[in-house]
């Protein structure tokens, strides 16, 4: 008996044109990412209609009585102050002063919250910092600006201490848990391949903490904003916050606006554009591990 | 050449009511171009006498020597897990084992990459590798540093069987070309007959059982006669031990 071999069938081979699952991923990715600008967007524009023609007639008419429009200014308005503002060369000075009351106070309080959070490693030290720990995290912020207004009056100390008392603990929290995560199996492999003590910290510990305080940095950060503000508005002579307490007690609402507005920008600016570089450049090995 | 020198190793962990025994009194001498497998039961101590041998912790009581032609010898170590460093590429974390970052380093790092036929993916950071890649990667890093003695903790156990099948096939030709001295630990007993010249059959308590020599040509074939027999007579040492109840 013959048997005849059945024919293979021929191997498909994929046309040229054919469409690549990365290039079908990279499409999917750009449809998203327009989507998602285009709701951010359209949330915006939503917003500033409302503001600029609704919404001095919803406010008149739950008062029961019409608004003084000067007390509510358009964003056409607080933009065209923005400039005007801008122009007298007040803004960056305002910004310098607050800026650098950041800069001291949050500086300070990244070094001690990061101290006291490997020092709560040991025991004893937990205990001692617990509920101080704690406390700094559940107060709210006005507290210590109250405080720190009534005892150093407009010396710089006053906003770098308020500074600190509400923010060191949220640095403190991350180091000592990201302390707490050390990837024990990496530090052994690195000892069963004796490398060095000050390699393994280099490579391993400090890598594996970065997220961790950059955690840290942006909660914290986040705050020292609104403490700062806060502080200038109780006690300073220059700065974002005196500026805006001095619009209002002229009840000069468009200015007042306009204030909150570059302060708004500006805080944006620095999330979006300076944070998330440092994070795209120091953790693209996350990125990496996300996309797939 | 590389020799090993355990002498009366004992290793406990924990205290009073809690003390475990994961190593006792263990006497063993192994030289050359070995390929020895430790096998046994899980908490049999076979982990912990690698992670002894490789420094990773410190023997109760006992000696311990890793020699080379005299000197100190230069350990590897492959892990059950392949422990790459996931902020670091595929090249960097076979660079981060070096003494040195010399271009002459970085080609060798590079040729170990393409034994393992990952030498495309030096840039790629682990989390973009599969599992198998992965694992591949930390058994270039061990061959890497080109060391004296290769230490392999069940490094084929998480992967999917055709993987580690050309993974054995991959480490046995590499441990040819190399000459080099690996101690392999292993709880599949078909691994250890395919791949090694000597296993060592650990009890629970941390024993050192059996000492067994397999003298059959390589490569094998765990479909071979005489692999299987020799499989068998493992498997039978086990059931007299009473391993494979426990």
């Amino acid at each position: 008996m013959t048997t005849t071999e059945p024919t293979a069938p021929p191997i498909e081979t994929p046309p040229a044109d054919r469409v690549t699952e990365e290039e079908l991923a990279r499409k999917a990715r750009r449809a998203e990412l327009t989507s998602r600008w285009f709701w951010r967007i359209l949330s915006y524009i939503a917003v500033l209609a409302i503001w600029e023609f609704a919404l001095l007639d919803i406010f008149s008419f739950l008062r029961g009585s019409p608004l003084d429009p000067k007390l509510l200014p358009g964003p056409s308005e607080v933009v065209a102050t923005f400039f005007e503002i801008w122009g007298e060369g007040t803004m960056p000075a305002a910004f310098q002063a607050t800026l650098t009351r950041i800069a001291v106070g949050f500086g300070l309080s990244f070094l001690i919250g990061a101290m006291i959070g490997i020092l709560m490693q040991s025991k004893w030290f937990e205990g001692f910092f617990k509920d101080a720990v704690l406390i700094s995290l559940s107060a709210p912020g006005l507290i210590w600006v109250l405080i720190t207004a009534i005892i150093f009056g407009n010396r710089p100390l006053g906003p770098a201490i308020a500074i600190i008392l509400t923010t060191f603990a949220l640095v403190t929290v991350n180091v000592s848990e990201g302390i707490k995560a050390l990837p024990k199996d990496l530090l052994d492999m690195a000892k069963s391949f004796q490398v060095s003590v000050f390699k393994r910290n280099r490579q391993i510990v400090i890598p594996h903490l970065a997220p961790y305080l950059f955690t840290g940095l942006r909660f914290g950060f986040s705050i020292a904003w609104k403490v700062t503000v806060l502080t200038e508005v109780f006690s300073s002579s220059e700065g974002i916050g005196f500026e805006m307490r001095i619009s209002a007690v002229l009840f000069d609402m468009s200015e007042f606006l306009t204030w909150i507005l570059a302060f708004f920008f500006f805080a944006l600016f620095l999330e979006k554009v300076v944070l998330e570089a440092i994070e795209r450049r120091y953790f693209r090995w996350r990125q990496a591990v996300t996309a797939t | 050449m590389a020799e090993i020198r355990i002498k009366n190793l004992h290793k406990e962990f924990g205290v009073g009511e809690d003390k475990v025994v994961a190593l006792e009194d263990v006497n063993l001498d192994i030289t050359g171009h070995s390929f020895v497998s430790i096998v046994g039961p899980s908490g049999c101590g076979k982990s912990t006498l690698l992670n002894i041998l490789t420094g990773i912790e410190t023997p109760t009581s006992g000696t311990v020597a890793i020699t080379s032609d005299g000197h100190v010898a230069a350990p590897g170590y492959v892990f059950q897990a392949a422990r790459l460093l996931p902020w670091r590429t595929v090249t960097d974390n076979l660079m981060f084992v070096q003494e040195d970052r010399s271009e002459d380093t970085r080609k060798r790092c590079q040729r170990y990459l393409e034994m393992v036929q990952l030498g495309d993916k030096g840039t790629k950071f682990p989390g973009e590798l599969s599992g198998g890649m992965q694992q591949r990667v930390g058994i270039a890093r061990a061959f890497s540093i080109e060391p004296d003695v290769l230490f392999m903790d069940e490094p084929f156990s998480h992967l999917d069987a055709i993987t580690a099948r050309a993974l054995r096939r991959e480490l046995h030709h590499m441990w040819d070309e190399t000459k080099k001295m690996v101690v392999f630990v292993t709880h599949d007993v078909g691994e250890a007959v395919e791949l090694s010249n000597r296993i060592l059959v650990f009890a629970k308590g941390g024993r050192l059982e059996d000492d067994i020599q397999i003298d059959l040509p390589f490569p094998r074939d765990p479909a071979d006669d005489e692999v299987a027999v020799a499989k068998a007579h493992v498997l039978r040492k086990f059931e007299e031990l009473d391993l494979l109840a426990s």
